[in-house]
Parts: C-alpha cells; sequence; structure tokens
C-alpha cells in the first residue's frame, strides 16, 4: 500500500509499511550497518564508519514514521520502564564495586591500568546516578508533588 | 491476594472481532491486547476506557477486581 504525494511538481511516493516490512527493513539496515562497519573497521576509516551509523540512524526514522501499525504502546513502555530500573539496579553496583576493587588493589601504583580503570568505573558510575536523580527529581515535580 | 480480571475474550468473541482488530481500535498493540485477556498486564485507566466505549459498556462490567 502506498500514497503519492505532490508537492509542486515534485512527486514522493509515501510507503504505508506493514509492522512485518517494517521488521525485514530493520533486519536490512542492521545487516548494512554491520558490514559497512566491520569494513571500515578493517580499512581504519574512521570517516565511512560515522557516515554509515548517519545513514542508518536517518533511514531508520524515515522507515519508522512511515510506520502504519502502533508500534509503541503503554505495555511497551512499562515493560521499557521496568527493563531499564532494573539494568540501573545491576550494572550501577557491579560497576562500583569492580571500580573499589580496580582501585584499592592499586593504591600503591596510581599510574596503573587497574588504578585508571578504577576511576573511570567510578566516573560511569557517578555520572548514571547523576542522571538518575535528575530524571527522577524531574518526573516527581511532574506527577507527584505533595501541593494539592 | 487480589487481582484484576476480564472478559474481553468472551466480548471479543460475541462482536467476531480479532485480537489485531480489537488492537487498532484502541491504538495498542496485538501483544498488549493477548496480555490483558490473560490477566497478565493491567490496562491504564485510559486504555480501560477506550476498550469499555469500543465494546459499548462500563468499565466495571468488562473488568472485575476481586
Amino acid at each position: 500500500m502506498y500514497t503519492i504525494l505532490y508537492i509542486g511538481n515534485i512527486r514522493i511516493i509515501h510507503v504505508n509499511m506493514s509492522y512485518k516490512n517494517f521488521k525485514i527493513a530493520r533486519i536490512l539496515i542492521a545487516f548494512f550497518l554491520a558490514m559497512t562497519v566491520s569494513i571500515a573497521v578493517s580499512m581504519e576509516n574512521v570517516l565511512l564508519a560515522v557516515s554509515a551509523v548517519g545513514i542508518g540512524m536517518i533511514t531508520m526514522l524515515l522507515i519508522k514514521k512511515n510506520v502504519k501499525a502502533v508500534m509503541v504502546d503503554e505495555m511497551v513502555k512499562s515493560i521499557a520502564g521496568k527493563s531499564a530500573l532494573m539494568a540501573y539496579s545491576i550494572v550501577v553496583p557491579v560497576l562500583a564495586i569492580f571500580s573499589l576493587v580496580f582501585m584499592f588493589s592499586s593504591l600503591s601504583n596510581r599510574d596503573s591500568y587497574f588504578y585508571n580503570l578504577g576511576m573511570i568505573f567510578s566516573y560511569i558510575v557517578l555520572f548514571n546516578m547523576a542522571v538518575y536523580s535528575i530524571s527522577y527529581y524531574y518526573y516527581r515535580k511532574k506527577y507527584g508533588s505533595d501541593e494539592e | 491476594m487480589a487481582q484484576m480480571k476480564n472478559n474481553i475474550k468472551v466480548l471479543r468473541a460475541e462482536k467476531g472481532i480479532t485480537q489485531e482488530e480489537l488492537a487498532e481500535k484502541v491504538d495498542v498493540t496485538r501483544q498488549t491486547i493477548i496480555a490483558i485477556e490473560k490477566n497478565k498486564y493491567i490496562p491504564s485507566l485510559e486504555l480501560a476506557y477506550k476498550i469499555s466505549l469500543f465494546f459499548n459498556k462500563k468499565i466495571e462490567e468488562i473488568f472485575k477486581y476481586f
């Protein structure tokens, strides 16, 4: 199913894509990205990799706009929210423990690889906690204040 | 433990429509309708209203809280 739109003399074919076709298109884009990025890595060409990712993202956005079926609804959002909370609850403590272990095990040599890795991990943990706190504060303000 | 039950499957059969058609009418995915029918997912108030409007029934006639 498709409709033809005219803007002046320019003809634009607007494809009303079904969810099944969208899934096929998504696989094709992922395949294109995997191929191009692996070629770019083997050629050590950063520009090619960045362009491929950019083209992939733009194509994905255009395709998503043309999908007729509902793809994201309240249950999908609810599942995504629960998954995000679980990922946060697992990743942050694990990274925090690793960062402490790495840093305390190499306190005598602060230029060591493990000490720096521990530092990076601790900054990632802090950044994650900051983002979580800001977004939590924002949504609490939006949905649940004490004011009546 | 309290739980929600619904008779969407029966109402849908009476009306002779598929899960996909109902999903399309209330702007959700078919998976959501399946989960609601199996009482695995409790819909939001908005979705419950949409479903009750579609079947032309009151919410409490469709959803039961035990």
